[in-house]
């Protein structure tokens, strides 16, 4: 089986997946985020890149949403679009019904960045306590400290802390302010298994006091396993969008191969079960919802020579999602999209 | 923005090693320069270079703001900082309150050298507004150490505050009076915001009130100034 199958496969699905969010649309005032056809280049002319190249996503309140990806997928670009650090250079981006920079200063957005360092020299009380009171109806910060697990430190200058309680003052100081939307950057890239566990628990509680949660991560479990929904990104690009259940679901598609033996792959797609048909030199790929149905059918056309069934995992889709030789890959991709649909 | 002016302060006052430093420096300079050398009318030069050497020391503690901030932002705490509610504007100016608290040690312990010391005698009142001007006649050069610091990386700030800070101490007559300078170097020096800024020192001194022309002048720089630090810290929150 190979990672182009893989990636056809999470690719049509994803395009289901899309049709299906976009069928459960809701009204505006329960709208979170929005983008609209963001771009986002950076560098100079003759060596620009466009970090984030046409992201259209909405996410409703009270959602709790991972963006996935790998490091340079564009993740940090879409956050600080989100976040009002950066403008868009084409399309809109909303927060709660306004601009972003508007969303930060009515202090309705609480975030985590990448590289915030917390300042040294004053301690993690006194911190929380000042970004709490640059929002209009903060937590109180005795339950900030206890919601983000800080509370024992609380006295401890910043600088003499260790790293895992550092990323716990970070989100401490995301959270101070009570924002109903939260945003999150990598938050667990410098913890440990203990303190991954620990992180997780804190944001699942926030998240259930009503809030909307958007964090990024480059771990598929991570995003399975705490959020309701995964946009997966790559290349500045949305490539799948839906829950992890459904995601998966979409990735359980089996390959089947087989040796074409010099037969005609006519017909090949209307076989029981098959989504996708590829063929490399003398072999047949066919990606099949139905492999049992299949490969029955297979038989009864005698094109068993060499014939293989495997299953895809979440983790080879996503690895193909992302592989670093997609953009020679979406050529596939879109002219499998066209014999399919 | 009450609460981040606390907050910067108790950072800012934590830091004994630079307070010490950024006090002692100035001190040093004016008491060897009014000790060297020959008596003669001593006495006018001892009150001329005491306000020139608070001057000094002021504002080199209001631009030293600038390597705070700079560190500030290669943390992140800048962009952190960003995405809370505080306004850009209110963002500056409470950094520039909190940082204009590290300039009163200075201005106070030069002063102090002077009458104890080197015996500087002046009416009550005189020695009270003298502290007040230098103390808040730094500002401008708060703003221009917070603009670099926004828009610099730490070491860069270093080294242009120390530029800027020597450049004004000579050609704004701080360290020597303007006319050892030469004639044409003398009158772009009466335009510096340090030359101006000392004047209001001298002004005081001398019983009177600062010129117009001192006090027009001074109030360009610290709207040049100011500017320069609300856009630098606007660019700052930017990624790339």
């Amino acid at each position: 089986m190979s990672w182009r199958t893989a990636y056809t496969c999470l690719c049509h699905a994803a395009l289901t997946l899309r049709n299906v969010v976009g069928m459960t649309q809701t009204r505006d005032d329960e709208t979170a985020v929005v983008f609209t056809g963001a771009v986002k280049t950076f560098g100079r002319a003759g060596r620009r890149v466009r970090a984030v190249d046409g992201i259209d996503v909405r996410i409703g309140r009270g959602e709790t949403v991972a963006l996935l990806g790998r490091n340079g997928a564009g993740k940090s670009s879409t956050i600080s679009l989100l976040l009002g650090l950066n403008e868009p250079d084409e399309g809109t981006v909303r927060v709660l019904g306004r601009s972003p920079g508007k969303a930060v200063r009515a202090g309705l957005v609480g975030a985590m960045l990448q590289e915030g360092k917390p300042i040294p020299k004053v301690t993690v009380r006194e911190l929380v306590s000042f970004v709490a009171s640059t929002y209009p109806r903060p937590l109180p910060v005795a339950e900030a400290l206890v919601l983000a697990g800080v509370s024992e430190y609380a006295d401890r200058r910043i600088d003499k802390l260790s790293g895992g309680q550092t990323q716990r003052l970070r989100f401490a100081v995301a959270l101070a302010g009570n924002p109903e939307l939260i945003v999150l950057d990598e938050p667990t890239a410098a913890l440990d298994v203990e303190g991954r566990r620990a992180f997780w628990d804190s944001m699942r509680a926030y998240a259930r006091r009503g809030n909307t949660v958007l964090f990024s991560t480059h771990y598929l479990e991570e995003a399975d396993e705490n959020a309701d929904r995964i946009v997966v990104i790559d290349r500045g690009r949305i490539v799948a969008d839906g829950s992890g259940e459904a995601i998966k679901d979409a990735a359980g598609h089996s390959q089947v191969s087989f040796d074409l033996a010099g037969r005609s792959t006519e017909g090949l797609d209307r076989l029981p079960g098959v989504v996708t048909v590829e063929v490399t030199g003398d072999r047949a790929l066919l990606c099949t919802d139905d492999s049992d149905a299949t490969v029955v059918e297979l038989a009864r056309l005698g094109l068993v020579r060499g014939l293989q069934v495997s299953r895809a995992t979440l983790e080879t889709a996503f690895l193909a999602l992302t592989a670093p030789g997609r953009a020679a890959l979406a050529k596939t991709a879109h002219t499998t999209e066209k014999e399919t649909v | 923005m009450f609460q981040y002016i606390l907050l910067e302060m108790r950072r800012t006052l934590r830091d004994a090693g630079f307070l010490i430093f950024g006090t002692g420096m100035p001190v040093m300079m004016y008491l060897i320069f009014t000790n060297i050398g020959s008596d003669d009318g001593a006495d006018g030069w001892k009150t001329a270079s005491m306000v020139g050497m608070a001057a000094y020391g002021a504002l080199g503690s209001a631009m030293s703001i600038g390597t705070g901030v700079a560190s500030d932002k290669s943390l992140g705490w800048l962009q952190q900082l960003r995405i809370t509610p505080l306004a850009p504007s209110h963002a500056v100016v409470g950094r520039a309150v909190s940082g204009s608290v590290t300039v009163l040690p200075v201005v106070l312990t030069v002063l102090l050298a002077g009458a104890l010391i080197n015996g500087v005698r002046m009416a009550a009142w005189q020695w009270a507004v003298l502290v007040l001007v230098l103390w808040l006649g730094a500002l401008p050069f708060t703003l221009l150490g917070l603009g670099n610091g926004y828009r610099l990386t730490p070491q860069g700030t270093g080294v242009v505050n120390v530029a800027c800070l020597m450049g004004f101490g000579v050609v704004g007559g701080l360290w020597f009076p303007l006319e050892m300078l030469p004639e044409w170097l003398r009158s772009v020096g009466r335009f510096t915001p340090a030359n101006r800024f000392a004047d209001l020192g001298w002004a005081t001194t001398h019983g009177h009130a600062p010129g117009a022309t001192t006090l027009v002048v001074l109030a360009s720089w610290l709207l040049l100034f100011g500017a320069y630090a609300v856009i630098s810290y606007r660019r700052s929150a930017r990624t790339v």
